[in-house]
């Protein structure tokens, strides 16, 4: 055990490195356990030192340079990142724009059809027509021989049409008129449709014969069972 | 045949040219330093994290992140310095962390990485007080951490010391001091436990 006098001494003296000076020289020239612990402290600060010299000067890997010059290249090569990303997001955006062009062309042709069809309708002749109403004449106008003619619709197809192009039910002398005026539309002139003044034919009202019904003969439950 | 430069938007092909030559210009006088300050960067990281592929890792990390400041470097002089610091913080960040904490160091204790023939520290080349000195350096404070480590390895003088971290020699020795008495401190147990075996 070294003296509590120069206890604080000795490690500040060992610690610094420096070689004790003075009283304290003095003292370890007199006292063999200071001398001793002062030995002992000057040996845990040299195991110390070197300790730290083995971790400090470690040997350095051979990859560490060309591995750091391999990435020094990549950070230094030109990465023109903007120019993916600029033909990304202009693809995106024409993409986007065809789209919405190919949506409205279709929703502007879905519109258009069914008016055409409803005049193809309407302006069919019919086969079964009493021929004094029409004059076969005006039928052969060339007006009214570019129309197209539907035929006579399947059951199933008049519950499709149905169900999206209403029918336009007009007097028949202001069907050629109609007719015009959808062939108008349909080339895109959109005409004005001006009403004409009926020639004042009247329809003679729908004669019918009334309807015979026999007279039921009912008889009672109880006379049919006893016969 | 035309050849084609790619120029970014709001940038002429002359600005181009230019940006590319002073991007070369940077690269040759980083690499002129990179073979000098390479190693120091690794030891520093290596002083910290006492593990080879960290430290290595950690040292590519800070010469690349001191590649791509280094034209805001406007004093080059202080290039060690400020390399040494990112390394020291970057190696700190990775050992705080915890990550890889269980690969710490198997070639620490490793015979070729101690000291031959030993002198008479019979103490210094024993694995044991090796691990009791990494732990004891690991609670040091930052500041005498750093002025330890580099004060341990060759080349470095008081004087270099100072000047890398941009404080005075008289603070650098006090720092050396510290650390020491307080490696001591902590390590004197560990040291009479040992050689009384």
């Amino acid at each position: 055990m070294p003296c509590k006098h120069y206890k604080n001494a000795l490690v500040e003296a060992a610690a610094s490195g420096f070689h004790p000076q003075g009283d304290l020289r003095a003292h370890l020239d007199t006292c063999a356990s200071c001398r001793a612990a002062f030995e002992q402290e000057q040996s845990l600060f040299a195991s110390i030192d070197i300790g730290l010299q083995v971790s400090a000067n470690a040997e350095v890997p051979a990859s560490l340079l060309p591995r750091v010059r391999a990435r020094l290249e990549e950070a230094s090569a030109p990465r023109p990142i903007w120019v993916p990303n600029w033909l990304v997001l202009a693809s995106a955006a024409v993409m986007v724009v065809a789209f919405i062009a190919a949506r409205s062309v279709w929703s502007t042709r879905v519109v258009e059809k069914p008016v055409e069809t409803a005049v193809k309708t309407i302006v069919q002749p019919p086969q079964n027509l009493d021929p004094s109403v029409g004059d076969p004449a005006e039928n052969n106008s060339p007006s009214h021989r570019e129309l197209p003619i539907a035929k006579n619709p399947s059951p199933h197809e008049t519950i499709v049409r149905g169900k999206t192009t209403p029918e336009v039910v007009v007097p028949r002398d202001q069907e050629l008129l109609l007719a015009e005026y959808a062939e108008q539309w349909r080339l895109h002139k959109h005409a004005p449709l001006v009403a004409q003044d009926s020639d004042g034919t009247v329809l003679a009202p729908l004669q019918m014969d009334q309807i015979q019904i026999a007279e039921l003969d009912v008889k009672l439950l109880a006379e049919e069972k006893s016969q | 045949m035309q050849e084609l430069v790619l120029v970014q938007p709001g940038r002429t092909v002359g600005d181009e040219l230019e940006h590319e030559a002073a991007q070369a210009d940077t690269r040759r006088e980083f690499e002129a330093r990179l073979a000098e300050c390479g190693p120091l960067a690794y030891r520093v990281a290596r002083g910290v994290l006492r593990n080879t592929a960290d430290a290595e890792d950690v040292a590519q990390e800070a010469l690349l992140r001191a590649y791509r400041s280094f034209h805001r470097l406007r004093d080059r002089t202080r290039f060690r310095a400020w390399l040494v610091r990112i390394a020291f913080r970057l190696a700190l960040d990775r050992l705080r962390s915890g990550k890889r904490r269980e690969l710490r160091d198997t070639i620490w204790s490793q015979p070729e990485h101690q000291p031959r023939g030993a002198t008479a520290e019979d103490l210094a080349v024993s694995s044991e007080f090796q691990a009791h000195l990494d732990n004891a350096l690991a609670e040091l404070p930052e500041k005498l951490r750093l002025v330890l480590l580099l004060a341990a390895m060759e080349g470095h003088t008081i004087d270099d010391i100072a000047a890398m971290l941009g404080i005075s020699t008289g603070t650098v020795k006090s720092r050396i001091f510290y650390a020491r008495r307080q490696l001591a401190e902590k390590l004197r147990c560990h040291a009479n436990t040992i050689k009384t075996r």
